[in-house]
């Protein structure tokens, strides 16, 4: 079946472009609203900006893990197999930490005092990971840590919503991955899994909190959330979605937080 | 509503500390441990920064969310900053950071993973050195205070709130400083006056009063003025006191008296508790 993928961003209020924490990556890597064909596979994560470095951990598990469902496609399908892929990216992480200090001494910025109690603590971030297996008889995916969502929309209405239901939910402590976190078990044990059937003319939205969090909001005041996307994601360019989240953030109605959007569509 | 403002680098605000450095500054704290009060404040503040400074960090360095100020008063009212950021009032976080005084190494001991402690030693920076002499000008370090408040308000009016804390163990010796509080809280942004916090330290064993919201169970007429001069919590810090087990209500005050080495440094995290950082 062929489909549509779009991703997106925004950087919250206050930062620049290159300090945004929320990460997506897709497989095939296509640029806006372009067609492909077969599998997709997609992935987003919320790097948690109380940590040091959360934003290169979460471009990380992002990419890491659409490449590792590509390679073992039981990845999203199975607890132990997605614990499996996450410790893969620990290890991976603590290459790419190893060479993010040396630079930094090469670079005569070595790491200050300040930065060393984050550093060990670790970086934390969500991570929803989304396979929409192009051979095996119509099924989806997903595989959930925290607060961003996935939602399916069918026939002008929405069908699933993963792993949250509610705007209300929203605002506790979500589960995050800790990029020092080798527990295995632990993290099998907290993973969310679910998958379902798609069709042609299905929509999936794959979101970071603050934006998830609008979708639902709009959604339960009977709004179609699904349709305003689909229209930037579709026809408009990376400044209108800017320039339509600075909107919703100034009514009051998107709270002030980086945003990441991955728009599967198979219309 | 007030105090909701976020807080961003485009966007800071100020914390003012005022440091009580009369001579009786040098009598031991109330309490297990005999410390001077003089030294738990100055360790406390210290501390406070070294927290602000890894809480603020990122890869970049640390970001400018708060500008700070230490101001002391005994002998004389001005910055109590030593070392590069000597004479300076409100510094940005990331100059703080970048310019301790000194770093000490302090003894810690830490679990030696069978079930037992080893001693390690730690970095500790110092900014603030303990200071202990001359009387208490309150009304001065207020005005003091409200001086670098409305400067900072005057460039930053849509900010969070400056919030100023107040820490000593004795009565003014300049005048009542009811006034010059009041003074001080005038100030205000667009989000709400400027947040007054007092702490009084205590060299007795008696049980504190932490962040009560009446003075009715206030030993004296000088704990009641203090209880006057002191701000009602915010929202946001009423809701992180009482995860910390306080029992708080509309009407808690940013106030605690005859405080131990424990709510001194409860004080100063609950006062600094400001959590919308973007």
């Amino acid at each position: 079946m062929r489909s549509f993928i779009s991703t997106m961003s925004v950087q919250k209020d206050g930062s620049r472009p290159h300090e945004t924490e929320d990460a997506s990556a897709v497989l095939p890597d296509v640029a806006r609203d372009e067609e492909v064909e077969g599998q997709v596979l997609a992935a987003i994560a919320d790097g948690a900006s109380e940590s040091v470095l959360a934003g290169p951990w979460a471009r990380l598990l992002a990419e890491s893990f659409v490449h590792a469902a590509a390679t073992r496609p039981n990845t999203l399908r199975n607890r132990r197999t997605f614990g499996r892929a996450v410790l893969g990216v620990v290890h991976e992480w603590e290459d790419w930490l190893a060479g993010y200090v040396a630079d930094r001494e090469a670079n005569d910025r070595p790491i200050r005092w300040y930065e060393q109690p984050g550093l060990d603590r670790g970086a934390y971030a969500t991570l929803l990971a989304f396979q929409l297996a192009g051979t095996h008889g119509q099924r989806w995916y997903a595989a959930a840590m925290g607060d961003s969502c996935l939602f399916q929309v069918r026939d002008g209405a929405l069908s699933r919503t993963f792993p949250l239901d509610s705007a209300e939910e929203f605002g506790t402590s979500p589960n995050l991955l800790n990029s020092r976190n080798t527990d295995e078990d632990l993290i099998a044990e907290r993973v969310r899994l679910t998958q379902g059937s798609y069709r042609e003319g299905d929509q999936f939205f794959l979101a970071t909190d603050a934006l998830a969090a609008w979708f639902l909001a709009e959604k339960e005041r009977d709004g179609a959330p699904w349709d305003v996307l689909r229209e930037l994601a579709c026809s408009g360019t990376d400044e209108d979605f800017a320039d339509w989240v600075t909107k919703q953030r100034g009514n009051g109605d998107m709270r002030n937080d980086d945003v990441a959007l991955v728009h599967v569509d198979l219309g | 509503m007030a105090y909701s403002a976020e807080i961003s680098r485009t966007n800071p605000t100020a914390f003012v500390f005022l440091v009580d450095q009369s001579a009786s500054m040098n009598d031991p704290i109330g309490g297990e441990i005999p410390q001077r009060k003089a030294d738990v404040v100055a360790d406390a503040i210290n501390r406070l920064l070294t927290e602000l400074s890894v809480k603020c960090a990122k890869e970049e360095g640390v970001r400018d969310y708060f500008h700070v100020a230490v101001v002391g008063y005994g002998q004389s009212v001005g910055s109590a900053f030593s070392g590069d950021l000597e004479g300076r009032d409100l510094v940005p976080l990331s100059q703080v950071a970048d310019n301790p005084a000194r770093v000490e190494e302090r003894p810690k001991k830490v679990p030696d993973g069978a079930g037992g402690l080893v001693e390690t030693t730690t970095r500790f920076p110092v900014w603030m050195e303990p200071v202990a002499n001359g009387g208490t000008p309150m009304v001065r370090a207020l005005q003091y205070a409200e001086t670098l408040v409305a400067k900072w308000l005057a460039d930053h009016p849509g900010c969070f709130p400056p919030i100023v804390l107040n820490l000593t163990d004795g009565e003014s010796t300049d005048g009542d400083p009811s006034t010059a509080a009041v003074d001080v809280q005038t100030h205000a942004s667009a989000d709400g006056a400027t947040l007054l916090f007092n702490l009084h330290v205590s060299a007795s064993e008696a049980t504190p009063v932490t962040f009560p919201e009446s003075d009715e169970d206030l030993p004296d007429a000088y704990a009641r003025t203090l209880f006057g001069m002191s701000s009602t919590l915010p929202p946001d810090m009423r809701s992180y006191a009482s995860q910390q087990g306080f029992e708080i209500s509309d009407v808690t005050r940013g106030f605690v008296y005859n405080a131990d080495i424990a709510s001194v440094v409860q004080f100063l995290d609950i006062g600094t508790r400001a959590t919308d950082l973007r």
